[in-house]
C-alpha cells in the first residue's frame, strides 16, 4: 500500500509543478524556469523547518511567497523578450538558480550533527514528516489537499474574468492590447503566480524526498514541468493532471516491467503523442465532446 | 592569476569555442528556416558522432574518416529529427513541435545509453602530441587548433552553400518570406528537410569535434551542449550567422576563463551572467535586425 501512497505523492508534487507552467503557458510564455522555482520552494521550506523549526505550513508559504516574489521580479525583465529568447532566459535563470544552490553553505549544528545545505553534496536529513510521525497515507491526503486547493483556484480563474484576459494574451496579443489589456502586467501576473505555485510544489518535494541536491532542478524537471500542461492540452486544468498520471503513472511506473526498454519507449511515446494530438489530450473537440455526453452543452454551441 | 595564465586560458577557451560556434550555426539556421527550436539539435550532433564511434568499432578508421562518417550520421539523424517532430504537426501548434523535440531528445540520449549500456566511451583524438610552443610560457594544443580549423573549414563551406548555390539561395528566400518564397516555385517542405540535413552535417562534425577535445563521448554531454547552443544562439543574435560564429567563440573564451579564475563549479553561472547582460543591455544579440520577429 505504501507504493501507491507515494507514487500518490508523487503524481500530486509533480501535478503542482505542471499546473505553475500551466498558467504561464496560458499567456503564451514558454518557461524552462520553474524548476528554478521548484528549487527555491524546496531549500528554503527545508531551512524553515530544519533549521528554524518553523511548522510545514507556514514555511511552505513563505518559502512560495519568496519564489513567487523572485518571479516576480525576474519577470520584469524576462518579459520583455519572448519566443525563442524567453526559453533560453528563462532556462539561464533556472541554471543560475541550481548553480546558486550548488555553491550555497549554511550549516548549523543540531543535536550532534551538522544540518543545513552544503553545495554539492546537498541538503540532506529534511525529515519533518518521520519526525512528528506523519504516515505515508496522512502525507498522500496533504499533497493531494494542496493539489485540489490549486486546481480549484485555476479552475477559478480560468472561468472568471482574469482567465480570458489570459487566453487573450495567449491567442493574439496584439488584439489583447488594442483592447486595452496591459501585457506585462498581465505576463508578469502570470508568472508571479506560477513561481508562487513552484514554490508550493517545491516545499512538498523537498520534505517528500528528505534529502534534495541541486541535480534534482535541472533543465529535464524544467522541461517535464511545461511537458505536463502541453501534453495534457491548456484548455483544462484537468489535462495537466491527466498528462502527469500519463508520464508518472504509465510510463514511468506502469512500464517498469520493461526494464531498460521503458526509457526508450518514453521519448518516443511523447513524440508519437504529439505527432498525433498536437493540442494536447484534451483539446476543444475532446472538451466539446466530453460536455455533450455530461449534457453540459447544448448541441450546436462551439465549446 | 597571472598574465601567462590569463592568455593562455582564453586561448584554448577561443579555439574550443569553435565547436560551440559551429552548434549555435545549427540552432540558429533552423530558427532562421522554420521559426521554430529544434530543442533536438545538440542531441543530433552527438548521435552524429556516436555513429562515427559504432562505426569505427566494427572496422578501424583513419581519425580523419572519423570526422566524415560523424558528419553523415549527424545529416542522418537530423533528417529523422525533421521527420519526427516537424513535418507531421501543424504549423498552428508550435508548443506540440516544441516539446516533440524534447522528447527526440530523450529518446537519442536513452538509445545512446541502452547501446552502450551508460558507460562513456573514448574517442580518437587528432593531432594531441602536437603541441606548439610560442616564447617561452605559451603554448597551443594541436587537437584544439586543429578543431579550430576545421570549423572554419565547415563554417566556409556553409558559408559557400549559402550564397553561391541555388539552393542557399532558396533556403534563405524561405527564411525571410516562405509564402513569396513558394509563390516563386521553391517547395518550403524540401527546404526545410534540406535544413535539417545540412544543419545535421554541421552538428555531426562538432559532435566528433567535442569528442575529439574531450577524449571520450558520454549522453551527459548533450545537455549541457544544449544550453550553450542555445545562449550562443541568443548572444549572436537569432537567425545570424555571423553572430553565432562571434558569440561561440565568446561563449567559449568567457567560460574557459572563468573556469581558470573562478574553478568549474561556478564556471557557468558566469555564462548565464553574460547571456543575462545581453538580454539586458542587447537583446537582438550582437547582430540584431531592425525588424525583428519572434
Amino acid at each position: 500500500m505504501d507504493f501507491y501512497y507515494g507514487l500518490l505523492q508523487i503524481i500530486g508534487m509533480h501535478t503542482i509543478l505542471g499546473l505553475s507552467a500551466y498558467i504561464v503557458l496560458l499567456t503564451g510564455q514558454v518557461t524552462l524556469a520553474q524548476a528554478g522555482f521548484f528549487a527555491i520552494g524546496a531549500y528554503i521550506a527545508g531551512m524553515l523547518t530544519v533549521l528554524a523549526g518553523w511548522h510545514l505550513v507556514p514555511s511552505m508559504l513563505v518559502a512560495a511567497v519568496v519564489s513567487g516574489t523572485v518571479a516576480c521580479l525576474v519577470g520584469f525583465p524576462a518579459l520583455r523578450i519572448k519566443g525563442l529568447m524567453l526559453v533560453v532566459a528563462t532556462m539561464a535563470f533556472g541554471e543560475a538558480v541550481r548553480l546558486f544552490w550548488f555553491n550555497f553553505d549554511y550549516q548549523r549544528s543540531k543535536g550532534e550533527a551538522l544540518v543545513g545545505p552544503l553545495g554539492g553534496e546537498g541538503f540532506k536529513q529534511i525529515r519533518y514528516f518521520p519526525e512528528n510521525g506523519w504516515t505515508t497515507g496522512e502525507v498522500a491526503t496533504f499533497v493531494w489537499i494542496w493539489v485540489a486547493l490549486i486546481m480549484a483556484a485555476l479552475w477559478w480563474i480560468d472561468r472568471s474574468r482574469a482567465g480570458a484576459v489570459l487566453r487573450a494574451v495567449g491567442e493574439d496579443e496584439l488584439a489583447a492590447q488594442s483592447v486595452g489589456i496591459n501585457l506585462t502586467a498581465v505576463k508578469v501576473t502570470a508568472f508571479a503566480v506560477g513561481g508562487f505555485i513552484a514554490g508550493i510544489g517545491g516545499a512538498i518535494y523537498a520534505h517528500y524526498t528528505t534529502h534534495i541536491e541541486h541535480s534534482n532542478f535541472g533543465v529535464i524537471l524544467a522541461t517535464f514541468a511545461i511537458a505536463y500542461p502541453i501534453l495534457g492540452g491548456l484548455t483544462n486544468v484537468v489535462g495537466t493532471l491527466l498528462a502527469v498520471i500519463f508520464i508518472q503513472g504509465f510510463l514511468v511506473e506502469g512500464l517498469r516491467f520493461l526494464g531498460d526498454w521503458r526509457n526508450l519507449l518514453f521519448g518516443a511515446l511523447i513524440v508519437l503523442a504529439m505527432n498525433v494530438r498536437p493540442r494536447g489530450l484534451i483539446d476543444e473537440r475532446a472538451m466539446l465532446f466530453l460536455r455533450r455526453m455530461f449534457g453540459l452543452a447544448k448541441r450546436g454551441t462551439n465549446a | 592569476m597571472d598574465l601567462v595564465d590569463f592568455v593562455q586560458s582564453i586561448t584554448d577557451g577561443l579555439l574550443f569555442g569553435a565547436t560551440y560556434a559551429l552548434i549555435g550555426i545549427g540552432f540558429t539556421m533552423i530558427f532562421g528556416v522554420m521559426h521554430k527550436i529544434n530543442l533536438a539539435y545538440a542531441a543530433t550532433s552527438i548521435a552524429g558522432a556516436y555513429v562515427s564511434w559504432a562505426v569505427g568499432t566494427l572496422l578501424p578508421l583513419p581519425a580523419l574518416v572519423t570526422f566524415v562518417v560523424a558528419a553523415i550520421g549527424g545529416g542522418i539523424v537530423g533528417y529523422l529529427v525533421y521527420l519526427c517532430c516537424f513535418k507531421f504537426i501543424p504549423v498552428t501548434s508550435p508548443l506540440a513541435t516544441l516539446l516533440g523535440t524534447v522528447g527526440m531528445l530523450i529518446l537519442i540520449d536513452e538509445i545512446i545509453v541502452h547501446e552502450t549500456n551508460g558507460m562513456p566511451q573514448p574517442y580518437p583524438a587528432l593531432f594531441d602530441d602536437v603541441y606548439f610552443e610560442i616564447g617561452e610560457f605559451y603554448g597551443i594544443r594541436g587537437d584544439l587548433l586543429f578543431i579550430f580549423f576545421l570549423s572554419l573549414i565547415a563554417t566556409a563551406i556553409l558559408l559557400y552553400i549559402l550564397y553561391r548555390t541555388k539552393l542557399g539561395i532558396a533556403t534563405r528566400a524561405v527564411a525571410q518570406q516562405p509564402v513569396a518564397a513558394q509563390l516563386c516555385g521553391i517547395s518550403i517542405e524540401r527546404t526545410n528537410a534540406s535544413t535539417f540535413v545540412i544543419t545535421g552535417l554541421l552538428g555531426g562534425l562538432a559532435g566528433a569535434m567535442i569528442g575529439a577535445s574531450v577524449g571520450v563521448l558520454s549522453p551527459l554531454l548533450t545537455l549541457p551542449i544544449t544550453i550553450k547552443g542555445l545562449i550562443v544562439t541568443v548572444i549572436g543574435g537569432l537567425g545570424s550567422i555571423p553572430g553565432a560564429i562571434i558569440a561561440g567563440l565568446l561563449v567559449g573564451a568567457f567560460e574557459n576563463f572563468f573556469q581558470a579564475l573562478r574553478g568549474v563549479t561556478e564556471r557557468d553561472m558566469y555564462v548565464m551572467l553574460l547571456l543575462f547582460a545581453f538580454l539586458t543591455f542587447r537583446p537582438g544579440g550582437i547582430f540584431s535586425k531592425t525588424t525583428s520577429r519572434d
